[in-house]
């Protein structure tokens, strides 16, 4: 028989849809409604021929299948005797799941940080630094008249955001708003803009500074800044003391590229001193459906939002030291946990090299490209489809995520194989002790 | 004399506050050798990792040998005496130093002489990023003392710096004296964009080459001279930008005119003013 789950949300982005419509006939899913294209792929396609549904442990060039119990007994065994291992990941799975691996970090004594690091990590530096003035997306999509995008595509990589938030939706005391984006190159979302501006690659700090001077009315030196003429500049800095209400979202355009969190620390301060002339927000267009949450969870649990150090057995935080990316490239690490990420797509290369050099357990559903270099594999159900659990959007709002589906015969989940973990991981330090 | 010799070299970040004279000045050799530190996340014994000598009475000198790449926090906290590393060291020398000399034959990591008070560091090899800046979140930097690096520096030297003086005699990476309220920074070659960066207060002295200025920067003045500290006068041309506006700051920025002939078209104002 056919069911229909309504008010299902999108295990996929940060945007984190809550009015997903999905059919399941036979404990299959059928079809999704309302999804855009990332959520309905996922959602219909999640489990293919990439699935791992036995726990593996590498004999050689090959795995061979065995039972979670022994799988489980090796990974603690490979943590324990780790002088310095690596937890990472944490952005694709439930803030249960991640609360269990946070304590198993602890209780070993490694450093856990979140694919943050390689995204949005900058972005939290830049707040630590000069605060964040912000506000949920329903403010936003009810009151704001000014929307900006810098370094930021939104069509292409959230693309619900503009439909449900900003120029496309409807609001309760805004219907008509104005879209100005700021990029390197013309997106997508740039030829839907009132304005566009081009700037040069890696100039984004000094646009923003010169703004933050002239929103004040005042004069500059130089008649260009970053290849826009100061006459365009002036134009945006009218706009956006005009408003009555702006947003401004930032994606790793801004994060990643030169200056980094000190781009964010001035678009920042941008935000902060238009807030002397009138009402504006400022919000990191966050990726991956949970990163947000990992970011919170960690917070809530350590102090530190991500790249945290449990080492000498209290938490410490300094990105730059106690960062997974340079950990690794500094060949500190002596063994990984990987769960719910792929780094080794995406890490630098020389960073993956030195991850999949030491003893490798990875956490997965799918045979990933970490996965595959892995020395234990502890297949794990999807958050979301398969497993309930709960996310943060990228404003902060917590969110639950369903279980529509069983998951295949015997498999557990993120939370349950960590939990299986730290339990052996606890019995061999008793044991030792 | 206290001399500390690495047995073998490092592969898990150790953290060794207590190689410092302040720590091991009224220590015997046995209570040395049995201090705790920090290998990766297992405690073990500083004779563990060190050959450890005593020669005669001087115990406010301290020499350490080998690659301590991996060692970080020599030397924090220091108050007195003399530190002497013959080789490389990791992060957070100095850190929060508050007096006597730290002389380093090798590279130093980032965070050198994060936050210190006073004292002085003197570096013949390079150092890394944040040079006397603070840590994460913090918003005072280094507040007096002195840093001198023979070699180059990267990001963010001098950030959020309070008073003191960091001299670079090689290059610069971005964003030197950012945030800085007081103090003087100099550097004697290539400095990297970003110099100054919301600066409030405080002087950046660029011998060599800068690409741009930041435009949030107003040209005020081109002099023949500029003082670096006490007597030391560099007698050559050098544009005087004030800044950062943004921050309504009043740092002033000395770049070398000889170096950087891509910015004379600055001299339209100044020749501007002097018609006024």
């Amino acid at each position: 028989m056919m069911e229909v789950f309504k008010a299902v949300t999108c295990p996929v982005c940060a945007c984190l849809c809550d009015d997903l419509e999905v059919t399941v006939d036979k404990g299959k899913i059928v079809d999704v409604k309302n999804g855009c294209a990332f959520s309905k792929s996922k959602l219909l396609n999640y489990n293919g021929k990439q699935r791992v549904l036995k726990p593996l442990i590498r004999k050689g060039n090959d795995f061979a299948e065995v039972s979670y119990d022994e799988a489980v007994k090796q990974a603690a065994k490979l943590l324990t005797e780790a002088n310095y291992p690596l937890f990472y990941g944490w952005s694709m799975t439930s803030c249960e799941a991640i609360r269990v691996g946070i304590e198993l970090a602890e209780e070993i004594g490694g450093v856990i940080d979140t694919t943050s690091t390689i995204c949005h990590g900058p972005s939290t530096l830049g707040i630590q630094d000069v605060g964040l003035v912000s506000s949920t997306l329903g403010q936003v999509r009810h009151r704001a008249d000014l929307i900006i995008y810098w370094g930021s595509n939104p069509l292409i990589a959230h693309p619900r955001h503009m439909e449900r938030y900003t120029v496309f939706s409807k609001g309760r005391f805004q219907e008509k708003r104005k879209l100005v984006v700021v990029d390197v190159r013309e997106t997508e979302t740039a030829k839907k803009a009132d304005l566009f501006i081009r700037i040069e690659p890696n100039k984004d700090f000094e646009v923003l500074q010169a703004l933050r001077v002239l929103i004040r009315d005042d004069e500059l030196d130089v008649e260009k800044v970053a290849g826009i003429p100061v006459a365009t500049l002036e134009k945006l800095a009218e706009m956006m003391v005009e408003c009555k209400f702006g947003a401004l979202f930032f994606g790793s355009g801004l994060t990643m590229t030169e200056g980094k969190n000190r781009n964010v620390d001035a678009a920042i301060s941008l935000i902060r001193d238009l807030n002397r002339i009138t009402k504006f927000i400022i919000m990191p267009m966050r990726g991956h459906f949970n990163v947000t949450g990992a970011d919170m969870v960690f917070t809530w649990q350590t102090g530190f939002p991500y790249a945290v150090d449990f080492s000498m057995g209290y938490p410490r935080y300094n990105p730059g030291e106690t960062s997974a990316i340079d950990i690794l490239l500094r060949q500190e690490s002596d063994a990984a946990l990987v769960v719910a990420s792929d780094p080794v797509a995406t890490l630098p290369r020389k960073a993956a090299e030195h991850l999949v050099k030491n003893p490798l357990i990875v956490v997965d559903p799918h045979m990933s490209a970490t996965a595959k270099l892995a020395d234990i594999v502890l297949p794990s159900t999807f958050v979301g489809i398969e497993a309930k659990g709960t996310a943060y959007r990228m404003d902060n709002v917590p969110l639950p995520l369903k279980k529509i589906v069983e998951p295949p015969t015997g498999i557990l989940s993120d939370e349950d194989i960590l939990s299986k973990i730290l339990f052996e991981v606890r019995r061999l330090k008793e044991n030792a002790s | 004399m206290i001399s500390l010799q690495l047995k073998n070299s490092l592969k898990f970040p150790v953290t060794a506050k207590c190689i410092s004279p302040d720590a091991l000045q009224d220590k015997s050799l046995e209570e040395i050798e049995k201090l705790k530190i920090w290998v990766g996340n297992k405690k073990k014994e500083l004779r563990e990792l060190f050959k450890i000598e005593i020669r005669g009475s001087e115990r406010e000198v301290i020499h350490v040998y080998g690659d301590l790449t991996k060692v970080r926090g020599i030397g924090a906290e220091m108050t007195m005496g003399e530190l002497t590393i013959h080789g490389n060291t990791g992060m957070h020398l100095g850190e929060e130093m508050k007096g006597g000399k730290i002389i380093v034959y090798g590279n130093t990591g980032d965070w050198t002489g994060s936050m210190m008070k006073n004292g002085t560091i003197e570096i013949y090899g390079n150092t890394g990023n944040y040079l006397g800046a603070p840590y994460r979140g913090l918003d005072k930097g280094m507040s007096g003392g002195k840093i001198i690096v023979h070699g180059n520096v990267k990001n963010e030297a001098g950030a959020y710096m309070q008073n003191g003086i960091i001299r670079v005699y090689g290059s610069a990476g971005q964003f030197a004296g950012l945030r800085m309220k007081d103090g003087t920074i100099y550097i004697q070659k290539k400095c990297g964009e970003r110099v100054g960066a919301n600066m409030r207060g405080g002087k950046i002295i660029v011998q060599g080459f800068l690409k741009s200025v930041l435009p949030t920067f107003t040209i005020e003045d081109l002099r023949d001279k500029v003082k670096i500290e006490n007597e030391e006068i560099i007698k050559e041309p050098f544009y005087l930008f004030l800044g950062d506006l943004a921050e309504d700051g009043k740092g002033k920025l000395y770049i070398s005119k000889k170096k950087n002939p891509h910015l004379n078209f600055y001299e339209k104002f100044l020749e501007g003013e002097k018609i006024e």
